[in-house]
């Protein structure tokens, strides 16, 4: 590391001068049970969350308050995902369907079936014309929204699929595994284009493309979170600090105020970083259990979090202005 | 042996190894040394190299140029056969090294692949599109729609990505085959003729007819301005071309040649005589202010059609009947299809938008050799292809999407011949060969290398290229190997390294500034303007009425019923947006040809599928991660209980 550096340490709690640090609005309940996932739509009107008490909730960002539930899976809801017009939301329950929910009359319209074990990731392509989902059946498949069809079927990894993310034009895809590795695929094939990581330990317990396609945030289940340039293959960037080691945590990139990564953690806490410099630029305390979720507002300074089985809340941070 | 070629040429070392090998028949003696100076020695060895060791040489590189590189390169050397003596080494040796350096490019130095768009010409049916009987193509400029008319006058979008129908058109007074369709540049139109003698503009997104007008003549092919909405381009049935507004309605003919009497023809004439043209091609170049038009005498008449005047004439040689003419998407190069079999590639020496260079005093205008000069100074002759051997008639010649690559089926019925020519290069690369159906129409995608082609039972045939499985995809360390090699390992392979050096090692960049968010430009389209890609795909509800039972609303459970307002809007717009599809999976038109690997997927899906129930358990244990253990006890109970319900 640079001498010019010193300051930067990945442990230090000190923010810079402009940072200006999030503090908790709202503390969000209707859960039944652990919350797995949160997500703002993409018009930033409505935040989704899904729950092992398998239903989904939708609540109005403005108001945060309760706006309608999703019921239908007959079993614990793993992820969720927004259409890019924010009409539709397709959720990934351990019953082992895929279903499509019209968030404005907040009814299923549809139910993909095929796999063959839990669905545990999903996630639209831009042009919300495909899904695609990753489950314990270790195979990735792309759905053709309208029909409701796979129209790939890849038998990619050798242990469940942990998530997977079309990239900014929808040419490519990702995907990490309990198996250690994360590979990308040509999403109009479904062939395989490179092996980013291939480590029997630890699991990729995440993967997502930056916002414009050229990196991918990975999560392993050794406490660390990589930024990586995969066209050369190199990690660029590392995150310390948080405790990852049995969950599939999602961080994101926050790109509204400044660069950050959010993550969630196992010891209850919300990790802020610096994009550029890795320090740990916020920790946000107030859950009470493993913090499995993190989203970030598509245009506001606003991040929602969600815990675990004895916290079962959702809490919606924001950056005073 | 080679250590002087790997001074000059070390790319080339593995390739003249391989070329030795391959000639090395017992009395071939390959000049090896020949390659350390390699023009120095070539006046020298053309003297003293005895001519049967020349000719054994030779037909040794015509084997391995016909086998293994390229048979176009080898016909080349059959052709100057006759030749052999008065050829130069040099020449040989020359077409031998484009050979060498073209095989290498494409098997040898042919990295693996992160950018699936890189290079090459399709192989392969990769799918089949099918619904009604298809006539005519076209994709939007990005290539993610494919509009296509139908012989029963509707007119069909296809998602190019699911490859699943996105819209239709229908006009309830047109039921006469679609001739040809053009999408505007902006994607939000889509110019349909008829050979009722309609024109109908639709609007894209909402499905609404903008205009139809009926024209005089069947319209055989109708292109938009690229910049004006209203204008068109219509090459009709038996008249010369004429440019239409679509809103006012008002019409100009264009001229077809000189003078004012109608072309000589001799080829087509009508049989009530009134008709003295032939069908006359025509296009827009790319900023829309000049129309090229290909008439019956073979000449590329330049016309400012505003004006409505020939600024420049380029006589094709052969003066057969033009057939096609068409612009390169970049509009740098012009390509004429003639009756004498032959496709000819022009380029465009007005590079900029410099058609007023072209205005002409009132004497010059009716100069044929001044407006000859004026053709000389647009238009020069590039390439020309043809197929010497079969003259076949070409049909629907185009370029791909960068202008690379020239691709012409053949017009000879029974046969569903694509062939690919390499622009630059000006030789054959490739020839697709379908089932015994002629073709009807052809597109190249603007950005892929995919070739679409129309055959005439009305099936659209998707050619791309032949993906074979990259096993160095599937791991980061993992090289392909032509053959085998003796591993020899480095001093220090095996020594135990202390862990920190290695993690330096790919820390090193990593205080750098990454750029998450900017997004380079496609340089390749200009352009900014709000372009309409993608149709909404909105989800066809589920017609099984299980489904309505679990939501929200139990007694609600029809899709359909009008109580909520948001949501039978939302149906309307299904509605719209589906045409006559809405009705879900029975009218999934995609297929794909069941190659072996998918019959194996299926195999093993099967496989997996029947030893779920008894793996179910023991995978439930395993550590799933996202959920705390205490759940897990519920999951499993409720993992059973499903098991039949869900699996059918």
């Amino acid at each position: 590391m640079g001498s010019n550096n010193n300051n930067h340490h990945p442990n230090s709690v000190q923010p810079p001068p402009q940072y200006t640090p999030y503090r908790l609005i709202k503390t969000l309940t209707g859960h039944q049970s652990a919350i797995s996932v949160v997500k703002f739509s993409n018009n930033g009107k409505l935040l989704a969350s899904g729950s092992l008490d398998k239903t989904l909730i939708l609540w109005n960002t403005e108001t945060l308050t309760l706006t309608s539930r999703l019921t239908g899976h007959t079993d614990g809801v793993s992820d969720l995902a927004w259409s890019s017009d924010s009409h539709y939301i397709c959720s990934a329950s351990d019953d082992k369907t895929l279903r499509i929910w019209d968030a404005r009359a907040a009814e299923c319209i549809k139910t993909l079936r095929g796999h063959t074990d839990f669905v545990f990731c999903v996630n639209f392509s831009v042009h919300s014309n495909l899904i695609v989902s990753g489950s314990f059946d270790e195979t990735i498949r792309v759905w053709d929204v309208k029909t409701g069809k796979a129209n790939h079927v890849i038998r990619a990894h050798s242990l469940p699929v942990t998530s997977v993310h079309f990239n900014r034009d929808g040419s490519l895809i990702v995907s990490g595994s309990h198996d250690g590795s994360c590979k990308i695929w040509d999403a109009a094939n479904g062939t395989c284009l490179k092996t980013l990581i291939d480590d029997k330990v630890p699991a990729v317990s995440f993967t997502k493309f930056s916002p414009n396609g050229k990196f991918i945030l990975v999560a392993t289940l050794d406490d660390n979170l990589k930024l990586w340039n995969y066209s050369s293959g190199k990690f660029l960037k590392m995150y310390t600090g948080h405790v990852n080691r049995a969950y599939c945590i999602t961080p994101t990139f926050s790109v509204t105020n400044g660069k950050y990564i959010v993550s969630g953690s196992e010891d209850h806490c919300v990790y802020i970083w610096d994009l550029q410099g890795k320090n740990l630029l916020q920790k946000l305390e107030g859950h009470t259990d493993t913090v499995i979720s993190v989203n970030c507002h598509p245009t506001e300074n606003m991040i929602a979090s969600a815990g675990l089985m004895n916290d079962r809340t959702i809490r919606i941070w924001v950056q005073p202005s | 042996m080679y250590k002087y070629w790997y001074v000059g040429f070390p790319e080339l070392t593995p390739t003249l190894f391989l070329l030795n090998h391959l000639l090395l028949h017992p009395n071939v003696y390959f000049p090896s040394e020949l390659f350390t100076h390699r023009h120095s020695r070539f006046s020298h060895l053309h003297l003293t190299t005895p001519p049967l060791l020349l000719r054994r040489f030779y037909s040794g590189a015509i084997f391995f140029l016909s086998a293994v590189i390229r048979p176009d390169i080898a016909s080349r050397f059959y052709e100057s056969k006759a030749e052999i003596v008065s050829l130069g080494l040099k020449e040989i040796f020359t077409t031998l090294f484009t050979g060498c350096i073209w095989f290498l490019k494409r098997h040898i130095m042919n990295a693996p692949i992160i950018d699936p768009l890189q290079g090459d010409f399709p192989e392969v049916i990769e799918e089949y599109l099918e619904h009604g009987i298809m006539k005519c193509i076209s994709f939007n400029r990005r290539g993610t729609l494919l509009a296509a008319g139908c012989s029963d006058g509707s007119c069909i979008v296809w998602d190019f990505e699911t490859r699943g129908i996105a819209k239709e058109f229908r006009d309830k007074d047109c039921a006469a085959a679609i001739t040809s369709v053009c999408w505007s540049r902006n994607g939000h139109n889509i110019l349909v003729s008829a050979a009722d003698k309609s024109l109908t503009l639709w609007d894209v997104v909402k499905g609404d007819k903008i205009y139809r007008i009926i024209l005089q003549q069947t319209p055989l092919q109708a292109r938009l301005h690229p910049l004006e909405s209203t204008l068109c381009l219509i090459c009709p049935f038996s008249s010369a071309p004429v440019i239409v507004d679509l809103c006012t309605e008002t019409t100009i003919t264009l001229p077809i040649s000189l003078s004012e009497k109608p072309a000589p023809t001799s080829k087509n004439k009508f049989s009530d005589g009134s008709a003295h043209y032939t069908p006359t091609a025509a296009c827009f170049n790319k900023y829309g202010d000049l129309v090229y038009v290909g008439n019956s005498v073979g000449e590329i008449l330049i016309i400012d059609y505003k004006n409505n005047q020939i600024c420049g004439i380029v006589p094709v040689s052969g003066s057969s009947v033009i057939k096609n003419i068409v612009f390169s998407r970049d509009g740098q190069f012009l390509l004429t299809n003639s009756s004498d079999r032959t496709i000819r590639i022009y380029e465009n020496l007005l590079k900029t938008q410099d058609s007023c260079k072209l205005v002409l005093d009132e004497d010059s205008r009716k100069d044929v050799e001044k407006l000859k000069a004026v053709g000389m100074n647009c238009l020069s002759l590039f390439r020309e292809f043809q197929d010497a051997i079969t003259k076949v008639h070409w049909k629907a010649p185009c370029f791909s999407g960068d202008g690379e690559w020239v691709v012409g089926g053949s017009a000879s019925k029974g046969e569903h011949k694509i062939y690919i020519w390499d622009r630059r290069a000006g030789h054959l690369v490739k020839i697709l060969e379908g089932p015994k159906e002629a073709l009807m129409d052809l597109v190249w995608h603007p950005v892929h290398p995919i070739v679409v082609s129309v055959s005439l039972t009305g099936l659209v045939y998707i050619w791309a290229k032949d993906y074979t499985e990259n096993w160095s995809a599937f791991a980061p360390d993992f090289k392909e190997l032509e053959e085998n090699e003796e591993y020899v390992e480095r001093e220090d392979e095996f020594d135990l390294m202390p862990e920190t050096e290695k993690v330096k090692e790919s820390e090193t960049n990593e205080e750098d500034e990454v750029d998450i968010i900017t997004v380079e430009k496609d340089s390749s389209y200009s352009d900014s303007e709000e372009e309409l890609c993608f149709l909404p795909a909105d989800p066809c509800p589920d017609v099984d009425a299980s489904v309505g039972k679990h939501t929200t609303r139990p007694d609600n459970s029809s899709p359909l019923s009008d109580d909520n307002p948001d949501y039978s809007n939302q149906i309307e717009g299904l509605e719209n947006s589906g045409g006559e599809d809405t009705g879900g999976a029975a009218h999934l038109k995609r297929r794909r040809k069941p190659s072996e690997k998918v019959l194996e997927q299926q195999q093993a899906q099967k496989v997996i599928k029947t030893s779920q129930k008894s793996k179910a358990s023991g995978k439930s244990l395993k550590t799933r991660s996202r959920i705390g253990s205490e759940q897990e006890e519920e999951n499993d109970m409720n993992h059973f209980g499903d098991e039949n319900g869900i699996d059918d």
